[in-house]
């Protein structure tokens, strides 16, 4: 399995991005680059290269799903797991953001202590 | 400490830190968005008040993704509730007036539900020192549902002079009203409600049920039956007083609902050598605004307790190199250790097996897998039982102030302090008058209720870098830091009428009892020079006719 290193998060709300990007290079020992936006991401995706991205659903403007949309034509989805954050926990919604692409969904509010793990898990569901 | 704890540490410290910015940022946004919903209620046009509740949606949303990360899972839920209101109202395009007024009156009460920081920071002395009323902007609101006009008047009146905002309704129609516009802190009601079919319990179980969290609640009453306390009991209330009631005591049991809310977090050590299972123990009694410290090496144990001082101790049965009866044992050959509870953790379901290591040492046992809200209702039951009783050995029985010796102790303290920073502190020493004569009408239950008020009323007033202490029987003192003579002698001084202004329920009449008090100023001389100056001006105010405050030349 390849090792996970990058993690690109996108993320509006800046409380979140914060604690997020201590949750994942504390806890996790994982590189972040944060982005504000969907085009924020659009823009530093080829750059950075990530090994995983991390997306918010609703955001001001381009939201998550869009996002991931323009995403997966500049990067392929099928090596780059990307999951969704979102507050929503339908079934049916989770059902509806795997059609989209996306390899899971983290559920909001998360546990900063216990986020690392979750992506971790879901990093070898994709490469299991 | 190790490198992993160290690292534990550090990102515990910078979660906090994020957890507090976000706190502030929670006190700016929250009002907002109360203002927002306001405006719907004012919105002319449909399509402005479709635009406001989308943003208001999404602002919604946002809280109740991102509070419960931060440690404020409660708010986090509430918005999540208003948010699929809001969804609700955007769907149908219907707008109730009835269900936005409670709406916009539920997002008011998270703004001023988290004006304060959320960890209670210690009042910093200021040089003001005491010029202004400490509590008057944070007073207690207190409601009152009595039908004796007269009874509810005293009643309000006391509880104001204690410092408190207190509210008199004689209809539950005239409460409801209140209650629509500002929830209060705490509820006294009477259960005789004149010729109503509904008694004040009914109406408090009723409104308990409506509200997110009950009300702290006191029930006066001339029914005194078990029935009736049975009923109160059951919906939670937290005093029972019959008539005629005392305010004083009534007043004491509400400052002890409010020091339970208020108090210090509980600090708990974890001893454990699975690090991933205490880990995961300290994060969900941090959650629970606990103070959590953990040793995966019980060797480090007896060094830990020295420097963090816990009230409950938790320990894992089964260690490598000793067993946690064996550590419990150990804890307990030291006498200042004796009231710390100590739970065991244990995957242990044999009762026979359990039961001896209580009989050792320790006090219970929590059986692994461990549910959070078992974990946290243990530790929490434990802590609070630890915490009253250790208050209750450490402070005067009768007043909860210091004992003669601590007071004493703080005299000198606050003596060299104020010669080392150059600020002024008073020594006051307080007397109540003529107290034999209410002991010797009264009784002694009686006088116990009067020295517990001006107690309670001295704990009020004063701030909370001030100390206090019973020096004696009827005899009070309290220091002063950063306080002038001049202004002690104002702040006592109105203490003094408010002091006289109480009345108190006697044998077969009302009375109330005048103080007198003398202080001092610290300017250099010795602490015990200084308590005897404070000691000659009261006894000249007692000698000029009591009822009066002295300065000491």
């Amino acid at each position: 399995m390849p090792e996970l290193k990058r993690i690109l998060h996108v993320e509006d709300d800046p409380s979140i991005q914060a604690v997020a990007r201590v949750a994942l290079e504390a806890v996790g020992g994982f590189q972040v680059l944060s982005c504000c936006c969907g085009q924020d991401a659009l823009d530093q995706v080829q750059g950075f290269a990530p090994d995983f991205i991390l997306l918010d659903v609703m955001m001001p403007g381009m939201d998550g799903p869009q996002t991931l949309e323009k995403l997966r034509q500049l990067v392929d989805i099928g090596q780059i797991p990307v999951a969704f954050m979102t507050a929503k926990v339908q079934p049916s919604e989770i059902e509806h953001y795997r059609s989209l692409g996306a390899r899971d969904v983290i559920i909001k509010p998360f546990d900063p202590m216990q986020l690392a793990t979750q992506i971790r898990a879901i990093w070898s569901q994709a490469h299991g | 400490m190790d490198k992993r704890q160290q690292q534990l540490a550090d990102l515990q410290q910078h979660l906090q830190l994020l957890g507090e910015q976000f706190a502030q940022r929670l006190r700016e946004e929250l009002p907002q968005l109360a203002d927002k919903a306001a405006q719907l209620q004012l919105a002319a046009d449909p399509s402005e008040q479709l635009q406001h509740l989308g943003e208001l949606r999404e602002q919604l949303h946002k809280l109740a993704g991102s509070a419960g990360t931060f440690g404020f899972a409660e708010l986090g839920q509430r918005a999540r509730e208003l948010e699929l209101q809001t969804q609700q109202w955007l769907s149908s395009l219907q707008l109730q007036q009835q269900g936005l007024q409670a709406f916009v009156q539920e997002l008011q009460q998270l703004a001023s539900s988290h004006e304060q920081p959320a960890t209670a920071n210690p009042v910093a002395p200021t040089s003001s020192g005491l010029s202004k009323a400490p509590r008057s902007e944070s007073a207690y609101r207190i409601y009152i549902l009595e039908d004796q006009a007269k009874v509810g008047e005293t009643i309000r009146l006391t509880l104001n002079t204690f410092g408190y905002q207190a509210r008199h309704f004689l209809t539950t129609a005239e409460l409801d009203t209140a209650l629509a516009e500002q929830l209060p802190d705490a509820l006294i009601v009477d259960v005789n409600l004149g010729n109503s079919q509904q008694t004040g319990l009914d109406y408090a179980e009723a409104l308990q049920k409506r509200l997110e969290e009950p009300l702290p609640l006191l029930v006066i009453t001339t029914q005194n039956d078990f029935h009736t306390q049975l009923q109160a009991a059951r919906i939670g209330a937290m005093g029972f007083f019959s008539k005629p009631v005392d305010v004083a005591k009534l007043e004491s049991r509400l400052e002890r609902c409010f020091a339970q809310q208020n108090g210090e977090p509980y600090r708990v050590l974890i001893v454990d050598d699975d690090r991933d299972l205490s880990s995961r123990y300290s994060l969900v009694l941090r959650g629970a605004d606990m103070l959590v410290e953990v040793v995966n090496d019980p060797q480090q144990l007896f060094e830990a307790m020295g420097r963090f001082n816990p009230e409950v101790l938790l320990l894992d049965v089964n260690m490598p190199d000793c067993s946690g009866p064996e550590l419990a044992q150990m804890v307990r050959f030291n006498d200042d250790w004796l009231r710390v509870p100590i739970i065991y953790l244990s995957a242990e379901t044999d009762i026979a097996r359990q039961m001896s290591a209580l009989i050792k040492a320790g006090d219970d046992f929590v059986t692994k897998p461990i549910s959070d809200n078992s974990l946290i209702a243990t530790v929490f039951a434990r802590a609070q039982r630890a915490r009253l009783l250790s208050t209750a050995l450490a402070r005067d029985s009768l007043t909860g102030l210091l004992k003669h010796a601590d007071i004493k102790e703080q005299v000198v303290i606050e003596q060299e302090r104020a010669q080392r920073n150059g600020k002024p502190a008073s020594v006051v020493m307080l007397d109540i008058d003529h107290f034999k004569q209410v002991n010797d009408s009264h009784g002694h239950a009686i006088g116990d209720n009067v020295i517990r008020a001006l107690a309670n009323l001295l704990r009020q007033r004063l701030r909370r870098i001030d100390s206090l202490g019973r020096y004696g029987g009827e005899e009070f003192m309290a220091v002063l830091p950063d306080c002038s003579g001049e202004q002690a002698l104002r702040i006592i001084d109105e203490i003094r009428q408010q002091f006289s202004a109480i009345r108190f329920a006697g044998e077969h009449s009302e009375f109330s009892v005048s103080l007198s008090a003398g202080i001092a100023c610290a300017q250099g001389q010795s602490p015990d020079a200084l308590m005897e100056q404070a000691d000659r001006a009261l006894y000249l105010a007692k000698h000029s006719g009591r009822n009066q405050v002295r300065l000491a030349s």
